[in-house]
């Protein structure tokens, strides 16, 4: 009934979005700003719909209506209700209803904010916004229908993945993904709207685009750092990225749309890389695509990939007619654009910024070609490949290496031209601080090449950025009297965009200090224990107290319960345990981490004696992997100041 | 002026060198885990399970080489990551056979035998398999290349002088 309901709202939104998309350029040849107002409830509506369509959804999961295909597959009377909620996106079809509903809500968004605002680039990318939104309508009622009828009406279902129902942050991270992931359809649809009108030869669409692309920017940044957090309490391997291919798809776009924050900068300033600039917001969003295509059409096994079926060949055939479309245009566009095409010299932040848009899109290249080379291996020599880990550590690692440098040099290197002796006094700081972490990271006994240059790296563009945010306070301290806080908070309340850069380069700076210190330092050990025994990693003792079961109303539960020991007492209790659930014949992994400043104590349950006699554990101490999810945060945060809208300048 | 474009250029050596380094260090890469094992019983003796870490060396190259081994019930995981039991068992192989006195090469030429090339988590560098460490440097180094010309061209134009 609900089901009926839900469906016939999507196929109703379809015939809105499908007029809309159609008449607003009518409306525009015709020159009729009414009718174009009268498309945007289009937008509106199409979110209305959309909306009723996943509030059904939610509601037959919660009310366990099981005659909605969607709650057969992945309901189940047992699933605590907070699971049952968030496996609306645990799978295929559900995860497809969300990205809709994400893309109505952006789309009704930038209608509603740039209502007002004269010129026909709202009208096209609104109307581009609606194209998109036809494509996953289609899916809804295609090959990832939800609301398909089940009868005869099962009278219970399998429960969501178990993997996606035995940790909290299943609820976090899908979410930030697909607001940071589905947000950078706006972008896209400001370039063609920006194309469309001709917009595009002055510079003032990509001033709304550049915030679009900051907020999704920051959404994805949190969702990949929630994704690595939750890797790392889910898997049970004590690793947070495996470069798996859906690990990849969410960072792909994360290195494009990087590139593009950063070269956007030129063409505001210097008014050039406009057409570099188009294309990167354009392959930023094809590469969404592209990643949901890889990972939800199942031709590349990943741990999120779903079931598969023909939703493949739509995403295909979506990607083609979306680049044609966009390579169209923008053939059509770049005779137009005239950039200036002058730098005052080579050692600027101009070239700074050149350099780090070509490691940043090298870096998207060598994670492409590595995705999708087994397919390609297996195509031209019939034979399976792996391109796996120790694969893309080692082609990425130079890369990450010189942009953890340029992340420095960029900072302390003004526009235009760069004096010498100005160089000079900029660079000590940062030098000094790349001595000092090299010193350290040799002290605690590091000597893999790439550890010590990313130290020494990580030191340098340190120093640089905060010494940045220090030359600013020091400049108000002197011209203005205000103490060193008040002078802090103004100088990011004055100049928001370039001090929030700063903080979040400090963010991601923070985030690679902790996975070079966890990778480089990591120690592990296992052990099959008896209750009484010990064993040490780094200085650390645990000592098994006992093997225990628990039945619980959806799975079994087997745990370890380890203490603590330092210096002969007892300090506290680790606990990892093995969760039995009915539908996987694989326990799932629950890991417990012991957190500290300093680094975690990670512990699984390898395996067990049924009668509790030993347990398996495998014990890791991972130094500052608290610092990646903080470093996260810290990038939240500096994308966020970005954000905010400068005041005028005191 | 002149003293910053050599800049550039020795920049951009050194980042092509950074590139091609990694197959020469690719030795050193093995992991720096040291796997510490101590199991001791309240006695204080030695229980028999940690008999198998008794050697740091032989637990250094079975962790090398289990690493580059794809553990072929996970998505994308090492034997030596995977908690699985399967690469349990196959960890253990790995010791066995590197404990027999097998090179890290025949223990990796065994598992291909078993299970195909797939069974290796980063492709061999020859034949086909070699676009996908090439295409990345080709590319690296074409855009420092393009990224060289460009500076010097925009350089070169005067103030108000022609827009090319």
């Amino acid at each position: 009934m609900i089901g009926t309901l839900a469906h016939g709202a999507i196929l109703v939104s379809l015939a809105v979005v499908a007029f809309g998309m159609f008449f607003i350029p009518f409306a525009i040849k015709r020159g009729r700003r009414d009718w174009v107002a009268l498309a945007y409830s289009a937008v509106y509506t199409n979110f209305l719909l959309i909306t009723l369509a996943t509030v059904a959804m939610v509601w037959a999961l919660v009310t366990h209506d099981f005659s909605v295909s969607y709650v057969a597959q992945v309901g189940s009377k047992a699933t605590p209700l907070f699971y049952t909620i968030i496996s609306l996106w645990g799978a295929l079809e559900g995860s497809i209803l969300f990205w809709a509903w994400v893309l109505a809500m952006y789309a009704a968004a930038v209608v509603w904010i740039n209502a007002n605002r004269p010129g026909n680039l709202v009208p096209y990318a609104a109307t581009a916004l609606m194209g998109i939104s036809l494509f996953f309508g289609i899916l809804l009622i295609g090959p990832a229908d939800p609301f398909k009828p089940v009868f005869p009406v099962p009278l219970d279902g399998p429960g969501p993945n178990p993997l996606l129902q035995n940790h909290i942050l299943m609820a976090v991270h899908p979410p930030l993904l697909y607001l940071g992931y589905v947000g950078m359809s706006v972008p896209f649809a400001f370039a063609v709207g920006a194309m469309l009108s001709g917009e595009v030869l002055t510079d003032d669409w990509i001033k709304i685009t550049r915030r679009w692309t900051l907020s999704s920017w920051g959404l994805l940044s949190a969702a990949i750092i929630a994704g690595m957090w939750w890797s790392y309490e889910v898997l049970g391997w004590g690793g947070y990225w495996a470069w798996d291919p859906v690990e990849n798809a969410s960072f792909m776009p994360w290195l494009t749309a990087t590139a593009f924050l950063h070269s956007v900068m030129v063409q505001e300033r210097r008014g050039m890389l406009r057409l570099w600039n188009l294309n990167l917001v354009v392959g930023t969003f094809v590469l969404t695509i592209l990643g949901t295509f890889l990972t939800r059409s199942g031709i590349i096994s990943s741990v999120h990939a779903f079931t598969t079926g023909t939703i493949g060949y739509y995403f295909l055939a979506f990607i083609a007619v979306t680049l044609l479309v966009a390579l169209a245009l923008v053939a059509g566009t770049s005779g137009r654009l005239k950039d200036e095409n002058r730098f005052d010299a080579p050692a600027s932040r101009e070239t700074v910024f050149l350099l780090n848009n070509l490691f940043l899109t090298a870096f998207m290249f060598t994670v492409l070609l590595g995705t999708l080379f087994p397919l390609v291996a297996e195509s031209v020599r019939g034979i399976k490949v792996s391109v796996g880990e120790p694969f893309f550590n080692r082609m990425s690692l130079p890369m990450i290496v010189a942009l953890l440098f340029l992340m420095g040099v960029g900072p302390a290197m003004p526009w235009k031209r760069t004096s010498m002796a100005e160089l000079k006094g900029k660079l000590l700081p940062p030098l000094i601080g790349a001595t000092v972490m090299l010193v350290i990271a040799v002290a605690f006994g590091a000597r893999n090449f790439y550890a010590l240059v990313t130290f020494a790296f990580v030191g340098f563009s340190g120093a640089s950025n905060k010494f940045e945010i220090w030359y600013g306070i020091r400049a108000r301290h002197r011209a203005h009297g205000e103490n060193y806080l008040t002078a802090l908070f103004r100088l990011m309340a004055g100049n928001r965009r370039r001090y929030g850069g700063y903080v979040a380069h400090l963010g991601i700076l923070t985030v690679a200090l902790g996975i070079a210190a966890s990778s480089t330092f990591r120690t592990e050990t296992e052990a099959t224990l008896k209750p009484g025994d010990s064993m040490t990693v780094s200085g650390h003792t645990v000592r098994l107290k006992q093997v225990w079961g628990r039945e619980e109303v959806q799975r079994s539960v087997i745990g370890a319960t380890l203490e603590i020991v330092k210096n002969g007492t007892v300090t506290g209790t680790i606990e990892p345990k093995m969760n039995f659930y009915p539908t996987s014949q694989q326990p799932v992994p629950t890991p417990q981490v012991k957190s500290s400043i300093a680094g975690d104590l990670y512990a699984n349950l390898q395996a067990f004696r049924p009668d509790g006699s030993s347990a398996t554990i495998r014990l890791i101490y991972e130094p500052m992997v608290p610092w990646i999810w903080f470093g996260g945060m810290i990038v939240v945060l500096g994308s966020v100041l970005s954000i905010l809208p400068t005041r005028s300048r005191a | 002026m002149r003293r910053a474009r050599q800049g550039l250029v020795a920049l951009s050596l050194a980042l092509s060198l950074a590139l091609i380094l990694p197959r020469a260090t690719a030795a050193q890469q093995a992991p720096a885990a040291a796997r510490d094992t101590q199991m001791v019983t309240p006695e204080g003796l030695r229980s028999n399970a940690s008999a198998k870490a008794t050697d740091p060396a032989l637990e250094a190259r079975t962790s090398g080489v289990a690493s580059g081994l794809r553990c072929p019930v996970c998505q994308g995981l090492s034997i030596q990551d995977s908690p699985s039991e399967l690469s349990q068992q196959m960890r253990s192989l790995v010791r066995d056979q590197l404990a027999a006195g097998k090179t890290d090469e025949e223990v990796r030429a065994y598992f291909i035998s078993k299970y195909g090339e797939w069974i290796l988590l980063e492709p061999k560098a020859s034949g086909f398999n070699t676009l996908v460490y090439a295409l990345p440097i080709l590319v690296v180094v074409g855009g420092l290349g393009l990224i060289l010309t460009l500076v010097r061209r925009w350089t070169a134009v005067p103030a108000d002088g022609d827009k090319t």
